[in-house]
């Protein structure tokens, strides 16, 4: 079975709000999925639906092709939101009751500790934990069944940038294995650095699907600064132009397919134009989620 | 069921709070029987007058009446096994482990599970500890009593049983509806006084109904026993249909809960 997780039109409706509006999803076995969206998107609400702790008003999702139960959860590393575990107990304790939920030996208790960087701090209350130690600790709750899938909701939220980048460096580890994982954040940097396939929620509304590296596959743009006068000039005469536009000291340059930095900077040496600054930037996730989201307002 | 107890454990095990008061409640118990006699015997010496009847010749605390007297005393103190049960389901809201546990791989119906396992081993604990406390001050005050007197009216430390698993079990339903400790321990203390209220209230042609509400189907479990030493008659037994109403709510609450529970977005 290659599909993990279907979800075929699934609605909830809190009141006269519509936190999930009629969202349809596959994901398959050994992809990261990135579900990305603004705040109060529905990403959370889709993931409590699928876990089992929010109701759902309309629609279904199969977990690997069949009716959910609590035995697919018991298979499954997630969190949601913020970390969550008894504060009055210590690692080792609060992963017990994971492991006894799971159904799962505790001899994995010391590795999952270890694996992110929690082990000498294993017999401290949870309360006494920063922010970041609470992100990792709950990571490691869910590597600790061994999971097939992970689903991390927003795992660098609160977190400093070497936080973020410990953590980010931890799921591309995990990914490494093979296992499939269903990551929800509104960082898009970190999603394009981390995932194989993206989808845009929008009030509750699935607006886009597709491929992190179609993304930055299109049209790319090119900075060059030169100091010779007629540089605007040649610029515009060379043939795979499409745009050039003025940038302070720089020219932005946007180049039709089949040409890129390389082929403009022959053109340009052949010229006899040097120039002092040359860089090639493909197309971010960032931009392409602010132009889905600007698309989806018209 | 031994699985779910033993995460429920795992949970309060490492709790102070739940040690501290089921302590003290260990104390409450043990200390009663001993200070009702030392109470009397210091009448005595004080030389208090009952009419040239001394206070230790009331057979409050001998065979067979001890049973009575004792679990009728002693379910006052199941108060503090309820605010165990509601501090531990409050927590799981509070602190959203009932949500992360769900995620985990715990369903709605055997998270209830686990709580019940503990509700159910509170009772026995507190029904063992009675039974023991009742047996062994019995044993030392009773002045003289056959060896079937010893076990005669012990369908009272039964009724106990099931007079403290309900009241938890009622506890623990009034926290599943209002999730917060203070705010449930407030209303379940007031509970009471207004239950009878309410009953005392009822016209007439449904007066009867009063005897089915809950804190009424568990005090008619165990009747008042002391009138009887002012020679005034009691119910010196364990009426079966008050066992049955109260079996009843027992089946009825965990229900509830469920229906309850399945309808929240944790």
């Amino acid at each position: 079975m290659d599909t993990v997780l279907s979800i075929k039109n699934l609605t909830k409706k809190y009141g006269r709000i519509t936190a999930v509006n009629d969202l349809s999803l596959e994901i398959k076995k050994g992809t990261i999925f990135g579900l990305l969206g603004p705040n109060g998107s529905g990403k959370t609400t889709t993931l409590g639906v699928i876990l089992d702790v929010i109701n759902h008003t309309s629609g279904e999702y199969q977990w690997f092709g069949e009716t959910p139960s609590k035995e697919h959860r018991k298979k499954i590393g997630a969190i949601l939101e913020t970390p969550i575990f008894y504060p009055y107990l210590s690692a080792i304790d609060n992963l017990k009751i994971v492991a006894n939920i799971k159904q799962v030996s505790t001899d994995n208790i010391d590795n999952v500790l270890q694996q992110v960087d929690l082990f000498e701090r294993r017999n401290d209350k949870f309360k006494t934990y920063s922010l970041g130690m609470k992100q990792r600790l709950s990571i490691a709750s869910a590597l600790l069944c061994n999971p097939t899938v992970m689903i991390l909701d927003e795992p660098t939220n609160g977190l400093d940038p070497q936080g973020i980048a410990e953590i980010r460096n931890l799921i591309i580890e995990i990914a490494k294995d093979g296992k499939t994982i269903i990551l929800a954040s509104h960082l898009l940097d970190e999603v394009q650095k981390v995932c194989s396939h993206f989808a845009v929620l929008k009030k509750g509304k699935m607006i886009y699907t597709g491929l992190v590296e179609d993304v930055s596959k299109g049209e790319e743009t090119v900075e060059v600064s030169a100091e010779e006068e007629n540089i605007e000039e040649l610029l515009k005469n060379y043939k795979g132009i499409k745009s050039v536009k003025p940038d302070h000291n720089k020219w932005i340059i946007s180049l039709h397919d089949g040409h890129n930095s390389k082929t403009l900077n022959t053109y340009l040496i052949a010229n006899d134009v040097v120039v002092s600054h040359l860089v090639s930037q493909k197309k971010s996730l960032e931009k392409q989620f602010l132009e889905v989201l600007a698309a989806s307002d018209q | 069921m031994l699985r779910l107890l033993n995460i429920d454990l795992k949970k309060i095990v490492n709790y102070r709070t739940f040690w501290v008061l089921l302590t003290l409640y260990s104390i409450l118990i043990i200390s009663i029987p001993t200070s009702v006699m030392e109470f009397l015997k210091w009448l005595k010496v004080k030389g208090a007058n009952f009419e040239g009847f001394d206070p230790l010749k009331i057979p409050v605390l001998y065979f067979p009446d001890i049973w009575q007297n004792i679990t009728y005393v002693f379910a006052f103190l199941k108060i503090v096994l309820a605010i165990v049960v509601i501090i531990s389901v409050s927590n799981e809201f509070s602190y959203k482990t009932i949500r992360q546990n769900v995620i985990d791989g715990l369903n709605r119906l055997e998270f209830i599970g686990s709580k019940l396992s503990t509700i159910l081993m509170l009772s026995l604990y507190s029904t063992l500890l009675v039974f023991i406390t009742g047996l062994i001050t019995g044993l030392i005050y009773s002045p003289n009593y056959d060896f079937a007197d010893i076990f005669t009216g012990i369908e009272f430390v039964f009724a106990y049983f099931i007079d403290v698993l309900l009241y938890l079990l009622f506890a623990f339903l009034l926290t599943v509806l209002i999730k917060r400790s203070g705010l449930t321990i407030a209303l379940l203390v007031i509970y009471l006084p207004l239950e009878y209220i309410i009953t005392a209230y009822l016209p007439d042609s449904i007066q009867y109904i009063g005897a089915y509400f809950p804190m009424h189907a568990m005090n008619n479990l165990i009747e008042f026993p002391f009138p009887k030493y002012v020679f005034q008659e009691i119910q010196d037994y364990v009426s079966i249909e008050s066992i049955i109403v109260a079996t009843l709510y027992i089946a009825a609450i965990p229900w509830a809960i469920y229906e309850k529970l399945k309808r929240s977005d944790l």
